[in-house]
């Protein structure tokens, strides 16, 4: 891997790792899972995750809501009803860096694939990362979007 | 709060799917809880003895949140 390439990763790694934690931290998480690397793959500079997303007809704000939506859902499964609107964490992250241990899989997937394919890691690499999940908010929250997973999955590789 | 049946356990997904979005909605109750709480004078050590967990636990898991929120 060139310098430009190892640099420019750097760069990506670091506002995929330090979205996610804004996108958990804005809905009242303080640890992120895959959604939440999802989301911050959509805002990504290469457009890639979020053109991937176009593909099967859904934008970020659409999944961050249906995210919403699917704990709303679950929680009225159980007889509560809910503020979806929880304000968000406010204060500084500190410490290390943590995610769910989804989300740290999902991460290293990403990577892997991009070195794999020789290439700059790019938001697709994580767009297809994540539709290997099959449980948790982000499988929910696509299949209410009506998105399916491998449909999805091709949609990030063709691009 | 009215409670309905809960998902049947035969129905794994939705029952566990409910288990996150609950630990999720205590997380944020659990933070504004203890913002109002310390806005209205408790000390750490009866924040923590309202949650059952030590005091030092309680300031090192919820100061930095608190400071934020009240502008100091």
């Amino acid at each position: 891997m060139g310098i430009v390439t190892a640099l420019r990763d750097l760069r990506t790694v670091r506002a995929l790792l330090t979205g996610a934690e804004a996108e958990s931290r804005s809905a009242g998480e303080p640890v992120p899972g895959p959604e939440h690397l999802l989301l911050a793959a959509t805002a990504l500079p290469d457009g890639t995750a979020a053109a991937a997303l176009a593909r099967v007809g859904v934008d970020a704000a659409q999944l961050r809501t249906a995210i919403e939506a699917a704990h709303a859902a679950a929680l009225a499964s159980v007889g509560v009803a809910a503020d979806a609107d929880g304000g968000g964490l406010q204060g500084p992250a500190t410490g290390p860096m943590r995610s769910t241990p989804q989300a740290q899989r999902v991460f290293r997937q990403a990577v892997a694939a991009a070195r794999a394919a020789r290439s700059p890691l790019r938001g697709t690499h994580v767009v297809v990362a994540v539709c290997d999940l099959e449980h948790g908010a982000t499988a929910r929250a696509l299949a209410a979007l009506g998105v399916d997973r491998e449909e999805l999955r091709a949609a990030a590789l063709s691009g | 709060m009215v409670v309905e049946p809960l998902p049947a356990p035969e129905d794994p997904e939705a029952a566990l799917a409910a288990v996150v979005a609950l630990r999720r909605l205590a997380g944020r109750l659990e933070v504004d809880a203890v913002v109002e709480a310390v806005g209205q004078g408790w000390t750490w050590a009866q924040v923590g003895e309202a949650l059952g967990i030590s005091a030092q636990a309680a300031h090192k898991k919820f100061a930095a949140e608190v400071r934020a929120r009240r502008g100091r």
